[in-house]
Protein backbone atom coordinates (compact mmCIF):
# COMPACT_ATOMS: atom_id res chain seq x y z
CA UNK A 1 0.00 0.00 0.00
CA UNK A 2 1.48 3.11 -1.20
CA UNK A 3 1.63 6.36 1.41
CA UNK A 4 -0.36 8.06 -0.72
CA UNK A 5 -3.46 5.81 -0.92
CA UNK A 6 -2.73 4.96 2.42
CA UNK A 7 -3.71 8.77 3.13
CA UNK A 8 -6.27 8.99 0.86
CA UNK A 9 -8.23 6.01 2.29
CA UNK A 10 -7.68 7.18 5.79
CA UNK A 11 -9.95 10.67 4.84
CA UNK A 12 -12.71 8.74 3.27
CA UNK A 13 -12.78 6.91 6.33
CA UNK A 14 -12.86 9.50 8.57
CA UNK A 15 -15.74 11.08 6.36
CA UNK A 16 -17.43 8.20 6.50
CA UNK A 17 -17.67 7.50 10.29
CA UNK A 18 -18.14 11.21 11.40
CA UNK A 19 -19.16 11.56 14.93
CA UNK A 20 -22.41 11.67 15.91
CA UNK A 21 -24.09 14.41 18.00
CA UNK A 22 -26.68 12.77 20.91
CA UNK A 23 -29.74 14.02 20.81
CA UNK A 24 -30.26 16.98 23.01
CA UNK A 25 -32.73 15.25 25.41
CA UNK A 26 -30.35 11.74 26.22
CA UNK A 27 -28.21 13.83 28.68
CA UNK A 28 -31.28 14.81 30.65
CA UNK A 29 -32.73 11.10 30.31
CA UNK A 30 -29.06 9.24 31.50
CA UNK A 31 -29.48 11.84 34.36
CA UNK A 32 -32.69 11.18 35.30
CA UNK A 33 -32.32 7.71 35.11
CA UNK A 34 -28.85 8.10 37.30
CA UNK A 35 -30.40 10.09 39.61
CA UNK A 36 -33.96 7.51 39.74
CA UNK A 37 -31.85 4.89 40.74
CA UNK A 38 -29.00 6.29 43.18
CA UNK A 39 -32.77 7.86 44.95
CA UNK A 40 -34.25 4.26 45.23
CA UNK A 41 -30.95 2.81 46.91
CA UNK A 42 -31.21 5.00 49.06
CA UNK A 43 -34.94 5.08 50.20
CA UNK A 44 -34.22 1.56 50.15
CA UNK A 45 -31.84 1.86 53.08
CA UNK A 46 -33.76 4.38 54.89
CA UNK A 47 -36.90 2.76 55.12
CA UNK A 48 -34.73 -0.29 56.35
CA UNK A 49 -32.55 1.60 58.72
CA UNK A 50 -35.64 3.45 59.98
CA UNK A 51 -37.36 -0.14 61.01
CA UNK A 52 -34.59 -0.90 63.15
CA UNK A 53 -33.79 -1.06 66.94
CA UNK A 54 -31.02 0.08 68.71
CA UNK A 55 -29.40 -3.77 68.81
CA UNK A 56 -30.08 -4.23 65.44
CA UNK A 57 -28.27 -0.99 64.81
CA UNK A 58 -25.10 -2.04 67.22
CA UNK A 59 -25.30 -5.62 65.14
CA UNK A 60 -24.92 -3.45 61.82
CA UNK A 61 -21.23 -2.17 62.98
CA UNK A 62 -20.40 -5.88 62.53
CA UNK A 63 -19.45 -6.10 59.00
CA UNK A 64 -20.84 -9.69 59.02
CA UNK A 65 -24.16 -7.93 59.04
CA UNK A 66 -23.66 -5.82 56.18
CA UNK A 67 -25.29 -8.55 53.87
CA UNK A 68 -28.51 -6.59 53.88
CA UNK A 69 -27.70 -3.13 53.14
CA UNK A 70 -25.27 -3.87 50.26
CA UNK A 71 -28.38 -6.49 48.59
CA UNK A 72 -30.74 -3.23 48.82
CA UNK A 73 -28.58 -1.22 47.09
CA UNK A 74 -27.68 -4.05 44.60
CA UNK A 75 -31.21 -4.39 44.15
CA UNK A 76 -31.94 -1.04 43.42
CA UNK A 77 -29.30 -0.91 41.17
CA UNK A 78 -30.62 -3.39 39.61
CA UNK A 79 -34.19 -2.63 38.98
CA UNK A 80 -32.93 0.16 37.17
CA UNK A 81 -30.43 -1.43 35.03
CA UNK A 82 -33.38 -4.08 34.04
CA UNK A 83 -35.57 -1.76 33.23
CA UNK A 84 -32.85 -0.06 30.44
CA UNK A 85 -32.53 -3.32 29.17
CA UNK A 86 -36.22 -3.96 29.15
CA UNK A 87 -36.47 -0.47 27.30
CA UNK A 88 -33.86 -1.74 24.60
CA UNK A 89 -35.15 -5.38 23.91
CA UNK A 90 -39.33 -3.46 23.62
CA UNK A 91 -37.48 -1.73 20.73
CA UNK A 92 -36.27 -3.45 17.79
CA UNK A 93 -34.42 -1.27 14.93
CA UNK A 94 -32.32 -2.21 12.02
CA UNK A 95 -29.00 -2.49 12.94
CA UNK A 96 -24.72 -2.25 12.05
CA UNK A 97 -22.45 0.26 11.07
CA UNK A 98 -23.99 0.25 7.34
CA UNK A 99 -27.36 1.24 8.43
CA UNK A 100 -25.81 3.62 10.55
CA UNK A 101 -23.80 5.03 8.14
CA UNK A 102 -26.59 4.37 5.48
CA UNK A 103 -28.10 7.16 8.09
CA UNK A 104 -25.82 9.30 8.11
CA UNK A 105 -25.65 9.42 4.05
CA UNK A 106 -29.65 9.70 4.00
CA UNK A 107 -29.84 12.77 5.63
CA UNK A 108 -27.86 14.61 3.23
CA UNK A 109 -28.80 12.60 -0.11
CA UNK A 110 -32.24 12.54 -0.61
CA UNK A 111 -32.58 10.04 -3.34
CA UNK B 1 -5.31 19.37 37.10
CA UNK B 2 -1.69 18.02 36.13
CA UNK B 3 -1.30 13.85 35.42
CA UNK B 4 0.89 13.57 38.86
CA UNK B 5 -2.72 15.50 40.90
CA UNK B 6 -4.49 13.56 38.86
CA UNK B 7 -3.24 10.33 39.46
CA UNK B 8 -2.60 11.53 43.30
CA UNK B 9 -6.80 12.35 43.62
CA UNK B 10 -7.91 9.03 41.96
CA UNK B 11 -5.84 7.10 44.75
CA UNK B 12 -7.06 9.31 47.89
CA UNK B 13 -10.65 8.11 48.98
CA UNK B 14 -13.32 10.21 47.22
CA UNK B 15 -16.89 11.14 49.17
CA UNK B 16 -20.20 10.46 47.36
CA UNK B 17 -20.16 13.89 46.11
CA UNK B 18 -16.75 13.86 44.63
CA UNK B 19 -17.04 11.19 42.88
CA UNK B 20 -20.83 12.15 41.37
CA UNK B 21 -18.89 15.48 40.16
CA UNK B 22 -16.15 13.23 39.09
CA UNK B 23 -18.63 10.85 37.12
CA UNK B 24 -20.35 14.27 35.54
CA UNK B 25 -16.99 15.66 34.21
CA UNK B 26 -16.67 12.45 32.29
CA UNK B 27 -20.13 11.94 31.29
CA UNK B 28 -20.08 15.28 30.02
CA UNK B 29 -16.69 15.01 28.36
CA UNK B 30 -17.77 11.44 26.55
CA UNK B 31 -21.32 11.11 25.95
CA UNK B 32 -20.86 12.28 22.08
CA UNK B 33 -17.78 9.35 22.22
CA UNK B 34 -19.99 6.71 23.93
CA UNK B 35 -23.28 7.97 21.44
CA UNK B 36 -21.16 7.76 18.67
CA UNK B 37 -19.55 4.31 19.13
CA UNK B 38 -22.53 3.07 19.90
CA UNK B 39 -24.64 4.60 16.65
CA UNK B 40 -21.82 3.12 14.74
CA UNK B 41 -22.48 -0.17 15.92
CA UNK B 42 -26.16 -0.93 16.61
CA UNK B 43 -27.19 1.34 13.55
CA UNK B 44 -29.89 3.39 14.81
CA UNK B 45 -30.65 6.10 17.16
CA UNK B 46 -33.34 4.75 19.07
CA UNK B 47 -31.17 1.38 20.50
CA UNK B 48 -27.28 3.92 20.06
CA UNK B 49 -29.43 5.97 22.42
CA UNK B 50 -30.67 2.87 25.28
CA UNK B 51 -27.24 1.58 24.67
CA UNK B 52 -25.38 4.46 26.10
CA UNK B 53 -27.88 4.78 28.51
CA UNK B 54 -26.68 1.06 29.54
CA UNK B 55 -23.13 2.35 29.28
CA UNK B 56 -23.32 5.39 31.42
CA UNK B 57 -25.15 3.31 34.37
CA UNK B 58 -22.65 0.21 34.19
CA UNK B 59 -20.19 2.94 34.08
CA UNK B 60 -21.33 5.04 37.30
CA UNK B 61 -21.91 1.35 39.22
CA UNK B 62 -18.00 0.82 38.60
CA UNK B 63 -16.45 4.00 38.74
CA UNK B 64 -15.24 4.39 42.00
CA UNK B 65 -13.27 1.25 41.40
CA UNK B 66 -12.52 2.39 37.97
CA UNK B 67 -10.97 5.56 39.35
CA UNK B 68 -8.78 4.14 42.10
CA UNK B 69 -7.27 1.79 39.35
CA UNK B 70 -6.54 4.13 36.02
CA UNK B 71 -3.92 5.67 38.40
CA UNK B 72 -4.74 8.91 37.12
CA UNK B 73 -5.08 7.43 33.08
CA UNK B 74 -8.08 8.89 31.09
CA UNK B 75 -11.53 6.79 31.46
CA UNK B 76 -12.36 7.13 27.97
CA UNK B 77 -11.00 3.79 27.07
CA UNK B 78 -12.88 1.87 29.67
CA UNK B 79 -16.41 3.63 28.77
CA UNK B 80 -15.99 2.66 25.49
CA UNK B 81 -15.15 -0.66 26.29
CA UNK B 82 -18.51 -0.94 28.19
CA UNK B 83 -20.50 0.12 25.44
CA UNK B 84 -17.93 -2.02 22.98
CA UNK B 85 -19.25 -5.21 25.50
CA UNK B 86 -23.03 -3.38 25.81
CA UNK B 87 -22.88 -3.80 22.02
CA UNK B 88 -21.40 -7.14 21.51
CA UNK B 89 -24.55 -8.60 23.80
CA UNK B 90 -26.75 -6.62 21.80
CA UNK B 91 -25.71 -8.32 18.55
CA UNK B 92 -25.63 -11.17 20.15
CA UNK B 93 -29.29 -11.61 21.68
CA UNK B 94 -30.26 -9.77 17.72
CA UNK B 95 -28.58 -13.36 16.83
CA UNK B 96 -30.82 -15.37 19.27
CA UNK B 97 -34.19 -13.33 18.48
CA UNK B 98 -33.51 -12.18 15.11
CA UNK B 99 -37.14 -9.52 14.86
CA UNK B 100 -38.07 -7.45 11.75
CA UNK B 101 -37.36 -3.81 11.76
CA UNK B 102 -40.63 -1.51 13.53
CA UNK B 103 -39.57 1.55 11.27
CA UNK B 104 -37.32 3.96 9.62
CA UNK B 105 -34.76 6.19 11.72
CA UNK B 106 -34.19 9.76 11.97
CA UNK B 107 -31.36 10.75 10.24
CA UNK B 108 -28.29 12.91 12.63
CA UNK B 109 -27.22 16.73 12.57
CA UNK B 110 -24.53 16.82 9.81
CA UNK B 111 -21.59 19.43 10.09
CA UNK B 112 -20.91 18.74 6.58
CA UNK B 113 -22.40 20.72 3.54
CA UNK B 114 -24.55 18.40 1.04
CA UNK B 115 -22.25 19.68 -2.20
CA UNK B 116 -19.19 18.33 -0.26
CA UNK B 117 -20.71 14.92 0.67
CA UNK B 118 -22.25 14.60 -2.94
CA UNK B 119 -18.98 14.42 -4.53
CA UNK B 120 -18.02 11.59 -2.89
CA UNK B 121 -20.93 9.92 -2.25
CA UNK B 122 -20.11 6.67 -4.16
CA UNK B 123 -17.04 6.52 -2.98
CA UNK B 124 -17.92 6.94 0.57
CA UNK B 125 -20.64 4.15 -0.08
CA UNK B 126 -18.28 1.82 -1.19
CA UNK B 127 -15.85 2.46 1.78
CA UNK B 128 -18.88 1.83 4.08
CA UNK B 129 -19.99 -1.57 2.50
CA UNK B 130 -16.81 -2.86 2.79
CA UNK B 131 -16.19 -1.78 6.64
CA UNK B 132 -19.26 -3.71 7.02
CA UNK B 133 -17.79 -6.82 5.73
CA UNK B 134 -13.74 -6.37 7.88
CA UNK B 135 -14.32 -9.45 10.81
CA UNK B 136 -15.68 -7.22 13.89
CA UNK B 137 -12.66 -6.99 15.84
CA UNK B 138 -10.85 -4.96 12.41
CA UNK B 139 -14.10 -2.48 12.22
CA UNK B 140 -14.64 -2.11 15.68
CA UNK B 141 -10.55 -0.75 15.95
CA UNK B 142 -11.53 1.71 12.83
CA UNK B 143 -14.78 2.77 14.20
CA UNK B 144 -12.76 3.95 17.38
CA UNK B 145 -9.97 5.54 15.62
CA UNK B 146 -11.73 7.79 12.91
CA UNK B 147 -15.38 7.93 14.65
CA UNK B 148 -13.83 8.99 18.13
CA UNK B 149 -9.64 10.02 17.72
CA UNK B 150 -8.82 7.88 19.66
CA UNK B 151 -4.82 6.79 19.55
CA UNK B 152 -3.51 3.34 19.53
CA UNK B 153 -2.85 3.43 23.18
CA UNK B 154 -6.42 4.08 24.03
CA UNK B 155 -8.23 1.47 21.54
CA UNK B 156 -5.74 -0.92 22.60
CA UNK B 157 -7.01 -0.23 26.54
CA UNK B 158 -10.70 -1.00 25.14
CA UNK B 159 -10.19 -4.04 23.67
CA UNK B 160 -7.60 -5.48 25.91
CA UNK B 161 -4.72 -5.56 23.65
CA UNK B 162 -1.60 -4.89 23.73
CA UNK B 163 -0.35 -1.75 22.24
CA UNK B 164 1.96 -3.95 19.50
CA UNK B 165 -1.26 -6.41 18.58
CA UNK B 166 -3.52 -3.08 18.14
CA UNK B 167 -1.22 -1.68 15.75
CA UNK B 168 -0.82 -4.54 13.63
CA UNK B 169 -5.21 -4.92 13.59
CA UNK B 170 -5.19 -1.65 12.57
CA UNK B 171 -2.76 -1.74 9.76
CA UNK B 172 -4.55 -4.61 8.43
CA UNK B 173 -7.93 -3.49 8.94
CA UNK B 174 -6.63 -0.55 6.48
CA UNK B 175 -4.97 -3.01 4.37
CA UNK B 176 -7.95 -5.24 3.52
CA UNK B 177 -10.29 -2.77 3.36
CA UNK B 178 -7.79 -1.06 0.35
CA UNK B 179 -7.25 -4.60 -1.05
CA UNK B 180 -11.50 -4.87 -1.30
CA UNK B 181 -11.41 -1.41 -2.85
CA UNK B 182 -9.15 -2.28 -5.26
CA UNK B 183 -11.28 -5.64 -6.05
Amino acid sequence: MSERSRLDLEQLLADALRPIEPPDDLATRVESTLTAITEQAAAELSSWAEDMSEWELDALRDPRNWVRPVAAVAAGTLAGGALVVVGMRRRRRPAGIRAAAENVLRQVLPG
Amino acid sequence: MSASKEEAAAREPATKAELDRAFEDLYRAHLRDVYSYAYYRVGNHHDAEDLTEQAFLQAYRHFERARRESNGRPLRPWLIRIAHNLASNYHRDRARHPQAALDAVEPPSHPYGTEQIVEGREELRAVIDRLDRLPDDRRDALIMRFALGMSNREIARALGRTDGATKVLIHRAIKQLEEELEN
